[in-house]
């Protein structure tokens, strides 16, 4: 098992390289000098231009600027934000608790909810159950996160009035936390759909198999089976879709953040776009890149436990 | 082909009642098409209003007989926006599609048959492009390279390019190992005769059902991309920055918001819908499910 971890972080690192390299040389072909989109019509003397270049490290080739750039990164230093005038590092620092509190929160809500229900569909397949279930899972695939967001705000904040419209919270956690739950379960809609799907597709397999049927003839009461016997071998791929979702969370919540002004990463990037805030831009999709990169490779790690086969291959 | 074709009787059998209910669910999908399709290419057809027409003193009016849903900000007819809002969205999503099969299919053609380092090289590149959040990517090359339908459209094109490869790789797999390929290699075929002639026929189903899948992901992405402001460019009607738009004034007139999002949950509802229809109908691997 080690050497396989091993081996798969090995490979990991230089899909890093060349993760930082594209977000890195793509801003460096945009059209238009990042230095007059700095100094935002400001005159300056070709001095100063020199000056504020190296500054932020815009001067030379762009292998030069990419050396140099990675290198500071590694050192924890991600630039100055041409716009706030901020230290990216610590601006992401400060936006980041939120986004992963989101993301987290979401993953626990679409698992509670989406395997419980794939199960229960799987019972009770193509009953009436089963086709509300599909029903609910076509629709949660079907709606924008951004749109589900909006439509949770209009039926629970202004027509029912129990939670709040816009924004985070600033009265303690219990107040953040109460300013989360609209955000990350419209989050967790999508993913509950999928793998809710998943789950039931998974588990229709399992029992069908023979082991089940033995399980029966054994007479062992319905609960250990679907428990023990069924949703432990259904798991697997389950397992796999959900941590591949991940990644639609993470972009899920870039959406779900714009949309109802939470103020974490997500709105920092999109903020950063409209303002051409190169360092910023760069710095956190680097950020939520690797982060997806490290998740992918811990499903793997995670897929080679359960089913030690993987590892050999 | 005539594979699938020769499975529909037996494979209706096999499932019976559910059978049906999946065709009757694609039917769904196919009918929510049709008005759809209508708006995208002659939206002249469904509404006399222009969808451009300000009117700011009939700001964020209310549904009446002149406007079936109401105005929105700048007094322009909400009705006509959605329905000229779907060529765009639609055209959009194609775009998407078309671009991944272009790159895609060639990529896993040539990684599949040839296999070794070809099949490497390819499978790795694909694997990079993976490494990206999926739409993150998209946002990072349309803030790049300029904002607007098109260049959404190619980036989004080029993030989907992964899924198609590797699914036409896999299926390409298991046709080169197929007799009828080493007979058209001892009859002296050429590559790209056995490639294009003898195995990617037998591909059509698989990427017709991955394609119009694709299409319903796409609608929801390059409506996300407009939704944040990267897309369709104002004042040009389109769903995703309708939504924006209407988010803004959501507490004061929700109908152009909703109208928008709604119009972009149907179109994912039926393009899923015929998706699993078909692919019910076509994949054999769905089959026992």
């Amino acid at each position: 098992m080690a050497a396989y971890a091993a081996r798969r972080l090995l490979a990991t690192i230089p899909v890093l390289f060349f993760v930082s390299f594209v977000t890195f040389i793509m801003i460096r072909l945009a059209p238009g000098d990042p230095v007059l989109i700095l100094l935002g019509g400001k005159r300056m003397s070709p001095e100063m231009i020199e000056q504020i270049r190296a500054r932020y490290g815009l001067d030379g080739d762009p292998i030069t600027q990419y050396v140099a750039w990675i290198g500071r990164v590694f050192q924890g230093d991600l630039g100055t934000s041409f716009k706030l005038k901020q230290d990216v590092t610590d601006l992401l620092l400060s936006r980041l608790p939120v986004t992963i509190e989101l993301i987290v929160l979401s993953l626990l809500i679409a698992i509670a909810v989406a395997i419980p229900l794939g199960v229960y569909q799987a019972r009770r397949r193509d009953r009436l159950g089963d086709y509300l279930g599909s029903l609910f899972a076509l629709i949660g695939v079907s709606s924008p996160v951004y749109f589900t967001a909006i439509l949770g705000v209009l039926v629970f904040s202004v027509w029912l009035g129990i939670l709040p419209t816009f924004g985070r919270g600033t009265d303690g956690p219990l107040d953040e936390l109460y300013h989360l739950i609209l955000p990350s379960v419209a989050l967790a809609l999508g993913m509950i759909a999928l793998t809710s799907r998943m789950t039931r597709s998974a588990m229709i397999e399992v029992l069908s198999s023979d082991f089940i049927e033995a399980a029966r003839a054994k007479g062992l009461p319905d609960r250990t089976i679907i428990v023990k016997h069924g949703l432990r071998n259904a798991l697997i791929p389950v397992l796999t879709v959900t941590s591949l979702q991940v990644g639609f969370l993470i972009v899920g919540s870039v959406l779900v953040e714009t949309t109802l002004g939470l103020g974490g990463l997500g709105s920092l990037i999109t903020d950063a776009i409209q303002n051409r805030d190169y360092p910023v831009v760069q710095a956190s999709v680097l950020l939520l890149t690797v982060a997806f990169t490290l998740i992918n490779l811990v499903t793997d790690l995670l897929y080679g436990v359960i089913d030690p086969r993987i590892r050999t291959t | 082909m005539s594979a699938a074709t020769a499975a529909r009787p037996s494979l209706r059998r096999r499932i019976g009642a559910a059978a049906l209910v999946r065709n009757r669910a694609a039917l769904i999908g196919l009918v929510i098409l049709i008005p759809l399709l209508v708006a995208a290419l002659v939206p002249g057809l469904l509404t006399q209003a222009d969808p451009n027409a300000q009117d700011l003193t009939n700001s964020l009016a209310f549904p009446t007989w002149e406007h079936p849903l109401g105005t929105d900000k700048p007094g322009r007819d909400v009705l006509a926006r959605v329905i000229y809002g779907a060529g765009p969205t639609l055209l959009g999503a194609l775009i998407v599609v078309l671009v991944s099969g272009v790159i895609g299919i060639p990529l896993g053609l040539i990684a599949g048959f040839y296999g070794g380092k070809t099949d490497g090289i390819i499978t790795r590149s694909m694997d990079a492009l993976l490494a990206f959040p999926p739409l993150l990517l998209a946002i990072l090359v349309v803030s790049t390279f300029g904002k607007g339908l098109e260049t959404a459209a190619l980036a989004l094109g080029v993030v989907y390019v992964p899924a198609m490869a590797r699914l036409v790789r896999s299926v390409t797999l298991v046709q080169r190992s197929q007799a009828w390929v080493d007979a058209g290699r001892a009859l002296g075929y050429s590559d790209r005769r056995i490639i294009f002639r003898h195995i990617l026929p037998n591909l059509v189903a698989a990427i017709v059902v991955q394609s119009t899948i694709d299409l319903a992901y796409a609608i929801l992405d390059i409506a996300a991309l407009s939704f944040l402001g990267l897309g369709q460019q104002p004042p040009d009607p389109d769903w995703g920055s309708m939504l924006a738009d209407g988010r803004s004034y959501l507490l004061q007139n929700a109908i152009p918001a909703l109208s928008a999002g709604l119009s972009i949950m149907l179109a994912v509802i039926a393009f899923n819908l015929v998706g699993d229809g078909l692919r019910a109908q076509l994949d054999p691997r769905e089959r026992e499910r």
